[in-house]
């Protein structure tokens, strides 16, 4: 990158079914935690990129009246969407604005609002996340059974099961307990992820993240403007890492682990001059639990075929290895697809902070890593960020 | 309160790969090549992204195949609710291409399969 960027504030909505307000006023509970949490005003914000994949609520085209009730009108001259990276694709865009000195001070929001239609609608949404044409028009598929293709595979390669998956489940709600912002607040059983309806086998509905609304905003800012604002705890970006793969999921090849994740991630750590065993603080993209367990693996934490022993053997939890998803992941805390990247990013800020409460980790080296994948691997951005 | 429904037609080209639909219709699955480079593309495709060449020919995929993965299907999207549980596969053919299908028999990963098609999408069956 030509300049150093940094987040200089964050904002977090509760994620959850927020029939209580539209669009706007979810995007403006982020927004105003963010700009509180800088201590700037919107005058501040040199432009502001809104993710949103918008597909499910009534604001199709979101970013005019978010911007409008954010009082951001005259700077959210783009809204970008990479599906569930939606945030992520936000948070890059905003980043490459200041890295090449176009802006000083960007605002990235992400917001969705996807329980405004039934789960039917919503299903049939996200089974186009693929390639309509060739998958969903003639086979049906739902986005749980694309990720469940990679559970049935990795299950017969490597003998992982359904109780392994159920694990990281187990652990989500744990952590999401905790978290007052969080979709779901209750603790569950590997017993209760097994008897849960079967959504596309093996994916059972407690193996998924829920259909979530929510927001989240991050702001970042130019190492000059991180001096002239005197901010106290600037958490540096230091590796951004992306990649894609192919729509046609068949046309991979192999379904165990996601390509576009692996490629995001050594990208960023190259740039960031570290390995994988560097990071002690890891926000994974478990929209279902069989992704967190692909995740340890793509990221490089274990190799391929032993991301379920870093489960069972609790290296992830608090305090553990690598602490992962101490927030209750996509899994509890929830999934708005905008808004999910930009809450990874908000959760790493405040565990390198040190301002998690009850779910602070323990850092040496605080550095820290988002991994956020859209699609099925269709898009992925992992991220590392250190104080 | 209910907001105003917003209920989306398509129509979707079908002349570009009409060999195929045609192809489903007789229980044979078709692709195309490159008569340029060679390259054979699953699923079918008018250009050539490797060469640049639009000229294709169509060609008859092999029926014998492995079953490479599979999720059964009980929650339906829009559009399927009607259909009992069906089985989404992946399987490669004997040419080394990868399709997906519905499966049809008892699924297991690395089983061998016969494609087919039900008239409407590619089918494998799993053989015992």
């Amino acid at each position: 990158m030509n300049r150093k960027v940094a987040v200089i504030g964050v904002g977090n909505s509760k994620f959850g079914k927020r029939d209580d307000v539209t669009i706007k006023e979810l995007a403006w509970e982020s927004v105003k935690e963010a700009l509180e949490d800088s201590d700037l005003t919107q005058k501040d914000i040199d432009i502001t990129v809104i993710g949103s994949t918008a597909y499910r609520g009534t604001e199709i085209y979101p970013a005019p009246p978010v911007s409008e009730y954010c009082g951001l009108v005259g700077k959210s001259p783009i809204r970008v969407e990479a599906a569930c990276a939606t945030g992520s694709s936000a948070a890059f865009t905003a980043i490459n604005l200041i890295a090449s000195g176009l802006a000083d001070i960007v605002m990235a929001i992400g917001v969705d609002k996807m329980t405004e239609v039934d789960t039917s609608t919503s299903l049939a949404i996200g089974g186009r996340g693929g390639n309509y044409y060739w998958e969903f028009h003639m086979y049906g598929t739902t986005f749980p059974t694309y990720y469940a293709l990679y559970a049935t595979r990795h299950m017969a390669l490597f003998g992982t099961t359904e109780e392994d998956m159920a694990l990281a489940s187990v652990k989500a709600h744990k952590y999401a307990s905790l978290n007052e912002k969080a979709h779901f607040r209750n603790k569950i059983t590997v017993e209760d992820v097994l008897k849960s309806r079967v959504i596309s086998w093996p994916i059972k509905l407690l193996d998924s993240s829920p259909i979530s609304d929510g927001s989240a905003t991050v702001i970042f800012a130019s190492e000059e403007k991180v001096r002239e604002l005197k901010i106290d705890t600037p958490i540096w970006v230091k590796g951004v890492g992306y990649s894609s793969d192919t729509s046609y999921i068949a046309a991979r090849g192999e379904w165990v682990g996601l390509e576009a994740a692996r490629d995001a991630a050594a990208k960023a750590y190259k740039m960031a001059k570290i390995s994988p065993l560097d990071i002690e603080y890891a926000t994974v993209h478990d929209c279902f639990s069989i992704a967190e367990i692909m995740a340890y693996e793509d990221l490089g934490f274990v190799e391929k075929g032993k991301g379920a022993e870093l489960l069972r053997e609790g290296q992830t939890e608090k305090d553990g290895k690598v602490a992962v998803n101490l927030f209750g992941g996509l899994k509890a805390k929830g999934h708005p697809l905008g808004a999910t990247g930009l809450s990874m990013i908000y959760e790493v800020t405040k565990q390198l902070r040190e301002e998690a409460g009850p779910v602070q980790h323990s850092f040496k080296r605080y550095v820290a890593l988002t991994h956020n994948v859209g699609g099925t691997g269709h898009y992925a951005y992992v991220m590392i960020f250190n104080r | 309160m209910d907001g105003i429904p917003l209920l989306f037609k398509y129509t979707v080209p079908d002349k570009l790969y009409e060999k195929f639909w045609e192809g489903l219709k007789k229980g044979e699955i078709y692709t195309t090549k490159c008569k340029k480079c060679g390259t054979l593309y699953y699923p079918p495709r008018k250009d050539c992204e490797k060469c640049m060449s639009s000229d294709m020919e169509w060609v008859k995929l092999s029926n014998e195949g492995i079953l490479m993965t599979y999720s059964i299907v009980k929650q339906k999207p829009q559009g399927f609710e009607n259909y009992s549980d069906y089985i989404v596969g992946i399987a490669r053919n004997s040419d080394g291409v990868n399709l997906m299908c519905w499966v049809k028999g008892e699924a297991k990963v690395g089983k061998k399969v016969r494609l087919t098609t039900d008239g409407q999408r590619v089918i494998c069956e799993v053989i015992e």
